[in-house]
């Protein structure tokens, strides 16, 4: 348990001269989240570059890399522009997100990853790397390991190594917590970010769903990372699109990279994103350059060594196109098998009850989750594998994929629809000067 | 209160439940022993001792030999994938080779080419010699024919 303990404080530390350096303002949980996810992202940059430049992983490999980006983007810190300060007001409602927080940890750690996709997916690439030092092309490669979905990005197994690492060798007893973190991470963005616009009590109580949304209960696989890095990135996009700034822009840009990094389905949301920023302008589709520039190198690799992507498997279209005139039908099974509909009830609910003018205002998250919602449809009538079968295994989770972005939406409209116009926008700052 | 404000209300408070009620934040107040217990013998509830064997096999064996996994079920659909899948958690590093397709199919130059064939609950008739005997299964080292 240390070793993965000191692996999550390292990851911050790494993330916190980065997130300066992009951030000059960035303090308490904007800082401490972000500082988490940057940390993350960038040990997955390290252990990618050094195993393709043939530096065999070890500790010491991986501490002399990091400490170069950490001193590099330490310097660039120096060297920006100092600007104003953000600050959050914490709220006695915090204690009901901590105590939140110590039960999922209590689930996420209840014995060693059980998850049957942790073993045959995410664990057993993780482990498999660490073996060789370095990723394992030729395992990846091996027409006998497609089981294991070659193609699907490493951010994950990665970090996983990062912890084997330091514990010096394999050990996936308390890899669960490791998901703890990321949700505890996109929790803490998601308050500083709530807190710009609301009070700190519906910041607060923002929070506590936001953590609750963002603690995958598929411990183990990707998807508590996705939900960190994609939901910041899409909530950093919306507070760029409200505020017009250029540092949200930058933390939009890097975590939907990372984001990318994690699944298919954060590409999916990247092209998504990309989609809803061209509706709204063309001119800030340049801002996203950075998350096409982390994306890559994946997407290149994956090509170079010929990775199966199985969704792509024979042809995709006649499939597509045999499946098209039972849309109906598999829309209908989809609304069946949703996890949690009460909740997706409410929050279109919400988007109806809420006043026209704040609507209009929260275009972006809407169509980013449509996208969404649509690109998945396309992967479900186009997939090589049986229908019923996929929607059962994969549907709830993809619904939790969506989720973060749309409910901060749909909380923030509501609760400052019943505040007076006056109060609403940077509540929280005001509060505190 | 306009009815607006009413159902704003009423929508934020099902937002709220609907998302943070959860079975979970019982856990701190339960006895949690069953809940680990069955987490730990789920995916080997077949094969209990299949796990110890695999990591018998992982040290009679080094990074980067072949091993073909045997086991009592080889229909990939009736237990092998499992068999398969588990084996290749556990014995990382090494190159684990399945004997039949998902088509059930057999792999006859899988079960040649292996330098060794892990053999799980069930006896093989080959002439072979035993690396290593243990928690119902053995590892056998194939005799050139």
């Amino acid at each position: 348990m240390i070793a993965i303990l000191i692996a999550i404080l390292s990851l911050a530390v790494l993330g916190i001269p980065i997130v300066l350096a992009i951030d000059r303002r960035a303090r308490g949980p904007l800082l401490v989240g972000t500082a988490f996810l940057y940390g993350s992202g960038t040990m997955f940059v390290v252990l990618l570059t050094l195993s393709i430049a043939h530096i065999r992983w070890t500790l010491l490999s991986v501490t002399i890399a990091s400490l170069l980006i950490f001193c590099a983007a330490f310097a660039v810190r120096w060297k920006a522009a100092s600007s104003e300060m953000s600050s959050t007001t914490p709220h006695a409602l915090d204690l009901v997100t901590i105590f939140t927080i110590v039960c999922y940890t209590l689930y996420a750690t209840l014995t060693a990853v059980w998850e049957w996709d942790f073993w045959a997916i995410w664990g057993l690439k993780a482990r498999t790397f660490l073996e060789l030092g370095a990723i394992d092309w030729r395992f990846l490669e091996s027409r006998w390991n497609t089981f294991a979905h070659a193609g699907y990005p490493l951010l994950v197994p990665l970090n996983y190594d990062f912890v084997a690492l330091i514990n010096g060798g394999w050990n996936d007893r308390w890899l669960g917590l490791l998901g703890i973190a990321s949700a505890v991470a996109l929790a803490l963005v998601a308050r500083s970010l709530a807190a710009r616009e609301t009070t700190p009590f519906f910041a607060s109580l923002l929070t506590l769903i936001v953590v609750s949304l963002g603690f995958s209960r598929f411990v183990g696989l990707a998807e508590g990372a996705l939900i960190a890095f994609g939901g910041a990135g899409v909530l950093f996009v919306r507070s760029a699109l409200r505020d017009g700034d250029d540092v949200a822009w930058r933390h939009a840009a890097l975590m939907l990279g990372f984001a990318a990094n994690c699944k298919n389905e954060g590409f999916a949301l990247l092209a998504a994103v990309t989609i809803a920023i061209a509706a709204i302008s063309w001119k800030a589709l340049r801002k996203l350059v950075p998350a096409y520039v982390l994306a890559a190198p994946w997407l290149i690799l994956r090509t170079v060594h010929t990775l199966p992507t199985d969704v792509a498997e024979g042809p995709a279209t006649s499939r597509l196109l045999a499946r098209l005139p039972y849309t109906p039908q598999i829309l209908n099974y989809l609304a069946q098998q949703i996890s949690r509909p009460w909740f997706w009830i409410a929050i279109f609910a919400g988007i109806l009850i809420a006043p026209a003018a704040l609507r209009r205002r929260e275009h972006f998250v809407f169509v980013v989750t449509a996208t969404q919602f649509l690109f998945y449809l396309l992967v479900y009538l186009a997939t090589p594998y049986e229908l019923h079968w996929l929607v059962l295994s994969s549907w709830s989770r993809l619904t939790a994929q969506m989720a973060v972005p749309i409910t901060f939406a749909v909380f923030l409209m509501l609760a400052n629809s019943l505040r007076d116009a006056q109060d609403a926008p940077h509540a929280e700052a005001g509060s505190d000067q | 209160l306009t009815v607006r404000r009413i159902l704003t209300i009423l929508c934020l408070a099902a937002i709220v439940f609907l998302t943070v009620a959860t079975r979970l934040l019982q856990l701190p107040f339960i006895d949690r022993t069953e809940a680990v217990r069955t987490l730990v013998r789920n995916p080997d509830r077949a094969w209990p001792d299949y796990p110890i064997f695999l990591e018998g096999v992982r040290e009679h064996t080094s990074p980067g030999d072949s091993i073909a996994i045997i086991v009592p079920a080889m229909k990939w659909d009736g237990g092998y994938s499992y068999a398969y899948y588990r084996a290749s958690y556990f014995l990382a590093g090494r190159e684990v080779l399945p004997l039949i397709t998902e088509q059930d199919a057999r792999l006859m130059q899988n079960f040649r080419g292996a330098k060794y064939v892990a053999v799980f609950g069930v006896g093989l008739r080959t002439p072979a010699d035993v690396v290593w005997r243990g928690s119902r299964g053995a590892l056998l080292r194939l005799r050139p024919r």
